[in-house]
């Protein structure tokens, strides 16, 4: 047994460090704020980091990766998300968009989609939930109607994550009239196409994240389509597994944990012991969250679909983000409703505790999670 | 033995609920956000149309347990006005508000330009609010006070007597935290008995039903907690600050949990503006983090229980009367 990640690992980390404090001003609150240059930043850096072959570390090289493992893959998510994910939007692609095409996609789909996403140069977008399914998603109506060779699709999205800012969409849409994952088929279309509207929800999370999505007789081709006509529900599996480890909300708990003395100084001996307790228990809530996710890296790098490591640890990764949101805003008292440069690490609480609020939602309820452990646990008879 | 709170309060609460309504419930809160000019005076004028300047709690208990209404009613709509404040305030029409040692930080503050402020360890000052509010996500409104120049008024002594209004202001700001988790039970009732998924309202299933049957249980025992501590404010004055804590920290308990399951029943709508549990869950934090969020408040009342005791069926604290 071993749990140091390893000298590469290592180096890689201090690697990735010294370009974030080189190129991320340290009052980044991520790309999602009111100020539009957040986004730019979060786009430069997306574009520094495919240059020095850091972006899409872990995909195979011929694919404009940079043949890494699983834990290079790790230790820069962890790295990104503690940081206020610089990567801005950009996440979703590096994480299961260009994975899913690596696995589903044609070859046209790989050379027009890998490399822009490898060059850090497009933002997708996901649009899989609609008004009417959320927790059971199999139960979608958006609708890709044949015409010709191609496909019109016409229905809404809701919930879609940048879709604003996005070029591409990943979108589930059902073909025929097939009920429950019959006819659900996965189609990546550019969200410039004649019929799509974008309307952004106001919602407690940065003004530009959450947004409706409609597409009103959207015409595509038959290259538009991921995986086969009808086979959507399998990549939609593959890619909430890779969504649900590829957010490593534990780094930035423990960064925003350890950067508590520096907000607190010259305060941090006032703290009342029993802060104190709640603090020593999230730091250790923190590192179960992060062994629980490696324990799921440890599983797909040996070759194991992790689908209830992978809701175990989102479980427990999601909990632990709410749990430190609210030991972060009892230790920084009354200043936990600041926003704003002069709030306690630049505002980083109140946007940590804000985004925590999203977690046990965000890519699958907490409840979700439990059925798919609850499940596994219990087999058939229950 | 009566726990039942006077069916006057009930009633005055009920006419409050229904002038809250016509400002738009919730709405009224969110054009404050968008305007932060307008919003004062139609709140005012909806207060004085149902007689709710005349009220002062400190008067007798029938006040003091409609004044507790009120501000559940207002709670419950996330009104937009330092209500418990305003409820106490002075003959010079100052209102009233509990502090932090430190910054002094005021929901509302900004609304009044002179306020009376108070912090645990017996400081009393006069405040002038001239500084504009945060208006962050989760602090729109509360804004920061500074000592008035020159004021000799009320000052109190460091570690001296708590000031006599305190456990009043803690008490009424509690029962507006009531008025909101109340609110978010109902508003998640409503929502998973509309919501379909799988084939039927959510609220078919035993999970959502179990979650919500803990909510309930938890704000009954908050408004039984609530009503207990407005009768002991007069039956039992000298406990006032340990029993106040005790409901503010039982409040602040209840609110965590009870928020966080009903924005969770919500699903993604439950960060979502348009949704009313996100904004009441947002405007509420100020009432749980000001002046002392739960850590302190716990502090501060395990000190307090340890010098002067806890009301029970059997004493309390190293040294019980
Ligand atoms: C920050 C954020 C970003 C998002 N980004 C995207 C995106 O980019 N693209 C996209 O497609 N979607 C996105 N979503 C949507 C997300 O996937 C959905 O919100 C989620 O799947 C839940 O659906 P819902 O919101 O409709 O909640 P519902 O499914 O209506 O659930 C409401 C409540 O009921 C519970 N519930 C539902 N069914 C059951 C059951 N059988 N038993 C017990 N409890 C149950 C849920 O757990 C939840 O608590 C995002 C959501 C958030 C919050």
């Amino acid at each position: 047994m071993d749990f140091d990640l390893g000298e590469q690992a290592a180096t890689l980390r201090t690697r990735l460090r010294a370009l974030i404090a080189d190129a991320i001003p340290e009052d980044y609150l991520g790309a999602f704020t009111n100020d539009p240059n957040d986004l730019e930043v979060a786009q430069q850096f997306c574009q520094r980091l495919a240059q020095e072959g850091l972006l899409t570390i872990a995909w195979p090289t011929h694919y404009g990766g940079g043949g890494g493992s699983m834990w290079d893959q790790t230790v820069v998510r962890e790295e990104m998300w503690a940081h206020h994910e610089p990567r801005g939007a950009q996440y979703m692609g590096l994480n299961w968009v260009g994975p899913a095409i690596m696995a589903y996609g044609t070859e046209a789909q790989k050379q027009q989609h890998l490399s822009a996403i490898a060059a850090g140069a497009v933002i997708w977008c996901q649009g899989f939930s609609e008004p009417d399914a959320g927790s059971d998603l199999a139960s979608l109506t958006t609708r890709a109607n044949a015409d010709g060779d191609g496909y019109r699709i016409s229905g809404q999205k809701i919930w879609t994550s940048y879709a604003g800012m996005a070029q591409w969409c990943v979108l589930a849409a059902r073909v025929g009239s097939g009920e429950r994952h019959e006819g659900i088929t996965m189609f990546l279309l550019p969200m410039d196409s004649p019929g799509i509207t974008v309307r952004p929800i106001r919602s407690m999370l940065g003004y530009h994240h959450l947004n409706e999505v409609f597409f009103d007789d959207v015409a595509v081709g038959p290259d538009a389509v991921l995986g086969g006509v009808g086979e959507g529900w399998a990549v939609i599996r593959r890619a909430l597994a890779h969504e649900r480890v590829g957010i490593a909300r534990y780094a930035r708990c423990e960064r925003l944990l350890s950067a508590l003395g520096a907000a607190l100084a010259p305060h941090w001996d006032d703290l009342p012991a029993s802060l104190r307790v709640q603090w020593a228990k999230a730091l250790v809530q923190v590192r179960v969250a992060r062994l629980l996710a490696y324990r799921t890296v440890h599983a797909q790098a040996t070759g194991e679909v992790p689908d209830v490591l992978a809701s175990s640890a989102r479980i427990a990764v999601t909990q632990c983000d709410q749990a430190v949101a609210e030991v972060l805003c009892q230790a920084v008292e009354e200043r936990a409703l600041d926003a704003g440069p002069t709030a306690p690490l630049y505002g980083a609480i109140e946007d940590h505790w804000r985004y925590a609020q999203a977690a046990t939602v965000a890519s699958g309820t907490i409840e979700v999670q439990r059925m798919i452990v609850a499940k596994a646990l219990l087999g058939p008879r229950a | 033995m009566n726990p039942v709170l006077p069916s006057e309060a009930t009633e005055f609460a009920a006419t409050a609920a229904k002038a809250f309504a016509a400002l738009g419930g919730v709405d009224a809160a969110r054009r404050a956000e968008e305007e932060p000019t307008r919003r004062s005076a139609e709140v005012v004028a909806a207060l004085a149309a149902i007689g709710a300047e005349d009220l002062d709690p400190r008067d007798n208990p029938d006040s003091l347990a409609a004044a507790a209404a009120l501000c559940e009613a207002a709670g419950a709509v996330a009104l937009p006005f330092p209500l418990a404040g305003t409820l106490l305030r002075d003959s010079h029409q100052r209102p009233f508000a509990v502090v932090p040692e430190g910054i002094w930080r005021v929901d509302h503050g900004h609304l009044f330009p002179h306020w009376r402020v108070t912090s645990l360890t017996g400081v009393h000052a006069i405040a002038a609010s001239d500084a504009t509010p945060l208006g962050s996500r989760l602090g729109p409104f509360v804004t920061d006070l500074h000592a008035l120049a020159g004021s000799t008024d009320d000052p109190g002594e460091p570690g001296g007597a708590p000031h006599p209004d305190l456990a009043t202001h803690l008490t009424l700001t509690a029962w507006h935290i009531l008025g909101t988790t109340g609110r978010a039970v109902e508003l998640a009732v409503e929502h998973v008995l509309g919501r379909v998924q799988f084939g039927k309202p959510i609220a078919a299933f035993q999970s959502v039903q179990f979650q919500l049957a803990d909510c309930s249980v938890a704000v009954a025992g908050l408004r039984e907690l609530a009503c207990f501590t407005l009768w002991r404010l007069t039956a039992a004055p000298e406990d006032a600050l340990t029993d106040a804590l005790a409901l503010r920290m039982h409040a602040i308990d209840v609110a965590r949990t009870v928020l966080r399951t009903t924005q969770q029943l919500h699903g993604a709508a439950g960060v979502c503006d348009e949704y009313d549990i996100c904004v009441l869950i947002r405007l509420v934090q100020p009432a749980l983090r000001l002046p002392w969020g739960a850590e302190r408040t716990t502090a501060a009342l395990a000190e307090a229980i340890a010098r002067h005791g806890f009301e029970g069926l059997f004493p309390h604290g190293p040294a019980p009367r």
